[in-house]
């Protein structure tokens, strides 16, 4: 009888999957065209002209005209949008850069590395840090180092991401010349070492949110039946807080960092911009400046991109980690 | 667990704390430290001029060799010179590329890789012979030949910066010797053969083709281009080639793209970089009081303006203007904002330019009551609301505009002030989409007619820098000053036409910025030009 309706579960369940992997990537493609079309019409609505830009105020309407029939900015707005798509599917690319000549492609690649390791950098600081201030207040319930600890998050969701960059390259780099002011060195090493500050700037951002949100899971775990009976059976607290806790706590955890990391990717932009880091973010800084179109669609369809990906690994790593969810599909 | 409880929660909290406060501290407390030594100095035409001298300790030793970095705002995208006109282009192809002519750092205009020059007295025949042994940075001999080309493909491309002058030919008389004949007689254009898209270039790209040539330039200048990113540095190397002897003093020059201002000030600080480009008037005290850096200074080409849109229904009308101007303490304004780094003006053409007439020039000076008289002539008696149109992310700019805005208030005019971001800013006023604004002219080399044809030719497709004005007298006295050859004549031409413009007032010129550059207090003999340029064939970094 249990075999059968094991069976019968499975059986169901294998195409219910692979439905929930066809809606997913439809839903993943959607979001993905929606963004660049968005993107496509109305930075060219907001006013700006790329020929302008470039040639700046003293260019003769002549030279306007021929810089703007090389750019193609002469065509009417719906056979630009053709354009568009057909290099987007023909080459997988947005084209070239306006200003530079350079292809879109090659250049969000080469700036590519550093934007990750920037983000990879500050989810790793802001996991650790946020792990032990969530494990003492949380095993500190309602003491001054609880107060103090969710204290901490009030103050610091208060302060903007630059400023805490500039105070942190003042003391750090100007002050103390412990870490370079800005910009990146070579070679791995290099790229760590002067990315520290740009890393603690951005996971500082994130600490509030994933204290709270580990805080409270972790005091929901600790007033449990089975936290109560593991304390019964004399089970060391330190092994029922790390074993058993932490580990049930966590996954909610995980996926607040998930969504976060979506959002690091736009708040890395203005970090490095503060710290003068030659990514994504200070590409993307230029661009809108200088209207530089094809960037600033490639940067959107790659960021989009990265965004929804983030979300379906989010989802898949939510589902092989917890039954329920699985169940729920 | 509860030798961890103790620990970690005494520890951590304290060092938690700790770095916090640290942060406050040091975050809320501006740069003190000492002083480094410097001097003020007087360049040869009176000009304010101020240079900075080694660090007083007297360790300091001038050497050749290292590398200068230098932080700049915006990438170099272009080395192609003729097609080029904004500074982050411009600056970096005076660097690779040299005109026949060019100006030292009071403008004057010199003798560059040309060694003379002459121009016959019917104003039509220019003659300019080269210097001896000059080589391109590829060790090949420069000749005439190299410049008609130059010169030619400037004429065909013609590009944001085009020879304003009607030339009949461009010839190599001999290996030597270049003549090149006007159809008409244009002063100017001395002063033009001494911007940086003039420079010189081989002879059909030495054999490449133009794309190719562009990547990898070949020209006399003192550096040669080691590796460019469009969107990022440039490193230039010394050319070994270099026609002035035992120059640049330097190995390596870097154009290091940092886009935020203060993160450039703070590298400049912390002494990762040598020089910075774009530098904050409100900053530059704290550099010149700073510990190991200073302030280069020099008087620009850059006039800072208000102007009218004369199509506007009420600042078409010349009492309008006038009033305004009447109202408005330039010098006031000049001091509050400027720092000592500007000088207020009178002329439309700052003192660095020749017949600028900024001392003999009767301007409309601050006078409340007169400004209401004034108003009491125009259409518009009792006042009216209007808009004052600014580009947003500059500071003193938007000082000005509330300066502005008070000074019309005292007489009745609302000003209500529109600050919109540059790319919009530039798209409102192209399309005359504005009553007034604050910007600044620029001239693009040391030439009177350089601002005043941009600003007042009618028939110029800036229509008299998108204000619209036009008086015939004004047009008249232009066409003669741009054909009368140097002298008292062209002064005279120069000093009416200057007054007439401060008496219609389609703009109110309202002070003459400096240039200005952030360095570190080891750098020496750099030159700050007035065009915003640097020369690196002198500086030296001491060691």
């Amino acid at each position: 009888m249990t075999q059968t309706l094991r069976k019968a579960r499975r059986e169901a369940g294998f195409p219910s999957s692979w439905r929930w992997v066809g809606t997913a990537l439809l839903r993943a493609l959607l979001v993905i065209l929606c963004v660049t079309t968005a993107v496509f019409f109305l930075i060219r609505i907001v006013p700006g002209d790329p020929a302008k830009m470039i040639l700046g105020e003293y260019a003769t309407d002549e030279s306007i005209t021929a810089l703007r029939h090389t750019l193609g900015l002469d065509l009417s707005l719906w056979e630009q949008f053709v354009r568009f798509v057909r290099i987007l599917f023909t080459q997988g690319d947005t084209g070239n850069s306006i200003v530079s000549g350079v292809s879109v492609r090659q250049l969000i690649g080469d700036r590519a590395p550093v934007t990750l390791l920037l983000i990879a950098m500050a989810a790793v600081l802001a996991v650790c840090i946020s792990l032990i201030l969530a494990v003492l207040a949380a095993t500190h319930k309602d003491k001054l180092l609880d107060h103090l600890i969710r204290i901490f998050p009030a103050i610091t969701l208060g302060m903007p991401v630059f400023w805490v960059g500039l105070l942190l390259i003042l003391l750090f780099g100007v002050r103390l010349h412990w870490f370079p002011v800005g910009g990146v060195r070579e070679g791995w090493t290099g790229m760590l070492y002067s990315l520290t500050l740009p890393a603690i700037t951005v996971a500082f951002s994130q600490i509030p949110t994933l204290v709270r949100s580990l805080r409270a899971q972790m005091l929901e775990v600790l007033e449990s039946d089975f936290v109560v009976t593991l304390k019964a059976a004399a089970i060391p607290r330190h092994a029922i807080l790390f074993k058993h806790v932490l580990r049930n706590s966590a996954l909610p955890t995980l996926m607040l960092l998930g969504v976060n990391l979506s959002y690091m990717i736009g708040g890395t932009l203005v970090v490095e911009q503060v710290f003068g880091i030659k990514g994504i973010g200070s590409l993307l800084f230029t661009s809108i400046s200088s209207r530089d179109f094809p960037v600033i669609q490639g940067i959107a369809l790659y960021c989009a991109v990265a965004v929804v990906v983030i979300g379906l690994l989010v989802e898949i790593f939510a589902w092989w980690l917890d039954p329920r969810t699985k169940e729920k599909r | 667990m509860s030798r961890f409880k103790s620990f970690a929660g005494k520890g951590l909290s304290l060092a938690v704390m700790a770095v916090f406060m640290l942060a406050v501290i040091a975050g809320c407390s501006g740069a003190g430290g000492s002083t480094a030594a410097k001097t003020d100095t007087t360049s040869a035409n009176g000009q304010s001029s101020k240079t900075t001298e080694p660090a007083a300790e007297g360790k300091t030793e001038a050497a050749d060799g290292g590398t200068f970095t230098y932080a700049r705002p915006a990438a170099v995208t272009s080395f192609d010179l003729h097609n080029e006109i904004t500074a982050n282009n411009a600056f970096a192809i005076d660097k690779v590329f040299e005109p026949l002519v060019s100006f030292d750092k009071d403008g004057k205009i010199v003798d560059w890789l040309a060694k003379s020059h002459e121009v016959s007295a019917d104003g039509l025949t220019y003659t300019f012979v080269l210097r001896d042994g000059l080589k391109f940075s590829d060790g090949k001999d420069v000749t005439a030949k190299d410049a008609v080309f130059s010169l030619n493909r400037h004429l065909k491309v013609g590009g944001p910066l085009e020879i304003s002058a009607k030339i009949g030919s461009v010839t190599a008389k001999d290996d030597h010797t270049l003549v090149v004949k006007l159809e008409q007689p244009y002063t100017p254009f001395l002063s033009e053969m001494s911007n940086f898209s003039n420079g010189i270039l081989p002879d059909n790209f030495g054999g490449k083709t133009e794309e190719e040539f562009f990547k990898k330039p070949i020209g006399t200048g003192p550096f040669v281009v080691e590796n460019w990113d469009p969107t990022g540095d440039v490193t230039f190397v010394k050319n070994e080639h270099y026609w002035q002897e035992g120059k640049p003093h330097i190995n390596k020059l870097v154009y290091k793209l940092v886009q935020d201002d203060s993160q450039a000030l703070n590298q400049l600080k912390a002494g990762e970089v040598d020089g910075i480009e774009s530098l904050a008037l409100q900053n530059a005290q704290e550099l010149k009081n700073g510990d190991g850096t200073a302030v280069l200074t020099n008087g620009s080409w850059v006039t800072e303006q208000l102007f009218f849109n004369t199509l506007d229904e009420h600042f078409a009308d010349k009492h309008v203007r006038r009033a305004l101007a009447l109202a408005l303490d330039r010098d006031g304004l000049t001091k509050a904002l400027t720092f000592g780094y500007a000088q207020t003006a009178n002329s439309l053409l700052p003192t660095t330019i020749p017949y600028n007439s900024n001392d003999s020039i009767k301007p409309l000076n601050f006078n409340v009551e007169e400004a209401k008289k004034e108003l009491a002539q125009s259409k518009f008696p009792t006042g009216f609301s209007s808009t004052l149109l600014v580009a947003s992310g500059n500071d003193t700019r938007a000082q000005e505009a509330q300066i502005i805005q008070a000074a019309a208030k005292t007489i009745g005019i609302d000003l209500k002030i529109e600050s919109v971001e540059l790319a919009a800013f530039r798209e409102r006023f192209f399309a005359y989409d504005f009553s007034a604004m604050l910007n600044s002219g620029q001239a693009d080399s040391p030439e009177a007619n350089s601002i005043i044809a941009f600003q007042t030719d009618p028939d110029g497709f800036s229509k008299s820098y998108w204000t619209h004005y036009t008086n015939d007298q004004v047009t008249k006295l232009l066409r003669e000053g741009q054909t009368t050859p140097d002298g008292e004549g062209r002064q005279k031409i120069y000093g009416e036409l200057l007054q007439i413009l401060a008496d219609d007032v389609p703009y109110i010129p309202l002070y003459y910025p400096d240039i200005i550059k952030g360095v570190r207090s080891s750098v020496e003999g750099l030159t700050v030009l007035p065009n915003g340029s640097l020369r690196f064939e002198d500086a030296h970094i001491a060691q």
